[in-house]
C-alpha cells in the first residue's frame, strides 16, 4: 500500500499478515524520506498506483508539482510543475488508449497531463473555482468527474472540445444548456468524490454536510439521503467504496470516526472508532476486503471484517468449527515509519 | 429463537449486534410509521394560523418529515412523488439552503390570491397561478423559461418579485416563494434557537422528550414547542437516544 504523509514523505507498505496474530503491525518496505533529493517539500495530498503494474506510482502535493516514480529504484520518472498547489490527482484504471493523468489545481481549470509525452495536453474550463477532487470513471475511459469549491460537480468527456457533459443539479430541475450555470450539487463546497465500482453512480461529499448519490449516465439525483455526513475538511476529503460485498457500502470519514452506509438504501450499518484525531483519507483493498484509513494523528488502521465463530446448533450431534485464527479479531493497527 | 449459523453482511461490519425492535413504545412525536403525505398532513396541523391570521398558508419543514417518517430515502421518494403530482409545493426559505418548507398546492394557491387581492400585481400573480403553478413543479424558474414557455414579459416578473412570490436566484433564475413568508422565518429561526438553547443549558447537555415538551416555552417560541422539536430531529441538531424512560434529545459531541 502506498501512502503520503503531510511532512512530504512517502511510504511502501506491505499489508500481507503472516504473523497469523489478530493484532499485526504492518511493515513500510521502502520509504522516500525527508533526505531523499526529490522528496515533496510540502504536503502529499495524493498518491496512486500506476493502474495496471505497482512498478510506477505518482503522487502529488501542495508544492504545485505531480511527479511520477519508479517504483523498483525510487527515483522520479518524470515531474509537472503547475502554477497553484495541487489537490488531488487521478489516473483512470481503464484506460487503454490513454494515459491522462487529470490534476486538479487551486486554479479552476482542471489540467490533463499526457504520462507518454510528458507534457500536458489540454485543459478542461468550466469551473470557477478551485478544484478539490478528480475522478474517471471505471467504466468509460474519456469520462471524468471534477468536484470544485463552486459546489458544482461537472462530468466530461475529454474527447469533447465544446465543454462538461452535464453539471449535477441537487435539484433534478429541467435541463437545460441556458440554466447550466445556476445548478449545484451541494449547498457548500464539493470535498470528495467516488464512483461507485460498476461505474454507474457517482457519490459526492460536501461541506453542507451531506452525501449525494448521483446516476452518472443522466446526472440525476437518486435522492438517497445518507443523513447528515460531517465534513469540515477545507481540502479534498479522500472516501472509497468496497468492491465484491453483497450490498456495497461506502466509508466515509466522519470526524474521528468512520461511518459505513449501505450506497443504495442510505442506512447507516456503524461508525468505525480507533483514531484519535480527524479521519482524512481511507482506501478498501478488496482483495483483503480490508478497509484502511489514515488520519491526523499519524496512524494509519487496518480495519478487517470480523467473521464470527459458528455457533453449534440445539442439537448435539453437529460440532463446533474451528475459525482461521487469521480472521478472528476485528481491529488490528500499524505505525507510519519514520 | 433458533441460532443461525450464517454471516449477514452487515454484521461483518457491525461491531455490536444489533438489537431486535421492540415493540414502539407510545412516546410522544415518535415512532410515527406511515408515508410522507400523512406526515405532511399531521404536521400542518401544528402550525399555528393564528399568529399569521390565517395569511399564510400552514407550512412544514422537510427535516420534519424525517423525523416523522424514519427512513430519510422513502421520505425523499414520497415527497418527491407528491411534488411531481402537484399535490405539494416544496418552497426554498431563505435561511438554509437545505431547508425546505413543504406547503400544499391549494393552501398556497387560496392564500397566495387572497394577499395579492386588489394590489397592482394581482394580474400578473394570477397568470401565474393559473399557467405556471400546474405545469412545472420545480422549486425554481430561469428566465428562457418564463419568458418563451409560459409568456412573461420583464415587468411581469418584476411584479411577481414584487408580490413576493419569486426570489432572486441568481442572474435568470428565481426561486419559488411564499409572499409574507418573512415573520414565520424570523420566528423560526429565533425559536429553533431557543428550543436548542433549552437543551444546551441542561444538565449534560441532555433532556427527556417528555420533559422538554411538559416545560414552558421561552417567549421566543412563537410556533409552539412541538414543532421546533420535529425539526430538530429531522435535521439531525440533536441526537435521539432511546432510553427506558423515554426518547433522550442530547446534543452531538462536536
Amino acid at each position: 500500500m502506498l501512502s503520503g504523509g503531510s511532512d512530504g514523505v512517502i511510504v511502501l507498505y506491505d499489508l500481507e499478515n503472516s504473523s497469523r496474530q489478530p493484532c499485526y503491525t504492518c511493515k513500510a518496505v521502502c520509504s522516500v524520506g525527508r533526505n531523499h533529493p526529490d522528496v515533496h517539500k510540502y504536503s502529499v495530498e495524493t498518491v496512486q498506483w500506476y493502474p495496471h503494474d505497482t512498478g510506477m506510482f505518482t503522487s502529488s502535493s501542495f508544492d504545485k508539482t505531480l511527479k511520477v516514480w519508479d517504483t523498483n529504484t525510487l527515483q522520479t520518472a518524470d515531474v509537472f510543475n503547475f502554477e497553484e498547489t495541487v489537490y488531488s490527482h487521478h489516473m483512470s484504471p481503464v484506460a487503454t488508449k490513454h494515459c491522462l493523468v487529470a490534476v486538479g489545481t487551486r486554479g479552476p481549470k482542471v489540467q490533463l497531463c499526457d504520462l507518454k509525452s510528458g507534457s500536458c495536453s489540454h485543459i478542461l474550463q468550466g469551473h470557477r473555482q478551485e478544484i478539490l477532487s478528480v475522478s474517471w470513471s471505471p467504466r468509460y475511459e474519456y469520462i471524468l468527474a471534477t468536484a470544485s469549491a463552486d459546489s458544482r460537480v461537472k462530468l466530461w468527456d475529454v474527447r469533447r472540445a465544446s465543454g462538461c457533459l452535464i453539471t449535477l443539479d441537487q435539484h433534478n430541475g429541467k435541463k437545460s444548456q441556458a440554466v447550466e450555470s445556476a445548478n449545484t450539487a451541494h449547498n457548500g463546497k464539493v470535498n470528495g468524490l467516488c464512483f461507485t465500482s460498476d461505474g454507474l453512480h457517482l457519490l459526492t461529499v460536501g461541506t453542507d454536510d451531506r452525501m449525494r448519490l448521483w446516476n452518472s449516465s443522466n446526472g440525476e439525483n437518486t435522492l438517497v439521503n445518507y443523513g447528515k455526513v460531517c465534513n469540515d475538511s477545507r481540502k479534498g476529503l479522500k472516501f472509497t467504496v468496497s468492491c465484491g460485498c453483497s450490498s456495497e457500502f461506502v466509508f466515509v470519514p466522519y470526524g474521528s470516526t468512520i461511518a459505513v452506509y449501505t450506497i443504495y438504501s442510505g442506512e447507516q450499518i456503524t461508525m468505525l472508532k480507533g483514531h484519535y484525531k480527524s479521519v482524512d483519507c481511507c482506501v478498501f483493498q478488496s482483495n483483503f476486503q480490508e478497509l484502511y484509513s489514515g488520519s491526523r494523528d499519524c496512524n494509519i488502521l487496518a480495519w478487517v471484517p470480523s467473521l464470527y465463530e459458528a455457533v453449534p446448533e440445539d442439537d448435539e450431534t453437529t460440532t463446533k468449527s474451528q475459525l482461521n485464527p487469521a480472521f478472528e479479531d476485528a481491529w488490528s493497527s500499524s505505525d507510519e515509519d519514520g | 429463537m433458533s441460532q443461525k449459523r450464517h454471516r449477514l453482511v452487515p454484521e461483518t461490519f457491525g461491531l455490536k449486534r444489533r438489537r431486535e425492535r421492540g415493540p414502539v413504545e407510545a412516546d410522544p412525536l415518535r415512532g410515527e410509521l406511515g408515508s410522507a403525505r400523512a406526515a405532511v398532513a399531521e404536521l400542518v396541523q401544528l402550525f399555528p394560523r393564528g399568529l399569521f391570521e390565517d395569511a399564510l398558508p400552514p407550512i412544514a419543514l422537510r427535516s420534519q418529515v424525517y423525523s416523522l417518517v424514519p427512513d430519510r430515502t422513502v421520505a425523499d421518494r414520497q415527497l418527491k412523488e407528491l411534488q411531481e403530482q402537484g399535490e405539494i409545493r416544496i418552497v426554498q426559505l431563505g435561511f438554509d439552503l437545505d431547508a425546505h418548507g413543504i406547503i400544499f398546492t391549494e393552501d398556497y394557491r387560496t392564500r397566495v390570491l387572497k394577499a395579492c387581492d386588489g394590489r397592482p400585481y394581482a394580474g400578473a400573480v394570477q397568470k401565474f397561478l393559473a399557467s405556471v403553478l400546474p405545469a412545472c413543479g420545480d422549486l425554481s424558474f430561469q428566465q428562457d423559461q418564463m419568458t418563451q414557455t409560459f409568456g412573461f414579459r420583464d415587468p411581469e416578473i418584476t411584479q411577481l418579485v414584487n408580490a413576493g412570490v419569486l426570489t432572486v436566484r441568481d442572474a435568470g433564475s428565481w426561486w419559488l416563494a411564499v409572499p409574507g413568508a418573512g415573520r414565520f422565518i424570523k420566528y423560526f429561526v429565533k425559536g429553533r434557537h431557543a428550543v436548542l438553547g433549552m437543551v444546551r443549558k441542561a444538565k449534560y447537555r441532555e433532556l427527556l422528550l417528555s420533559e422538554l415538551l411538559g416545560r414552558r416555552a421561552p417567549a421566543a417560541v412563537r410556533l409552539g414547542l412541538a414543532y421546533h422539536v420535529h425539526d430538530l430531529i429531522g435535521a439531525q441538531l440533536v441526537d435521539c437516544v432511546s432510553t427506558t424512560s423515554g426518547t433522550l434529545l442530547r446534543l452531538p459531541e462536536t
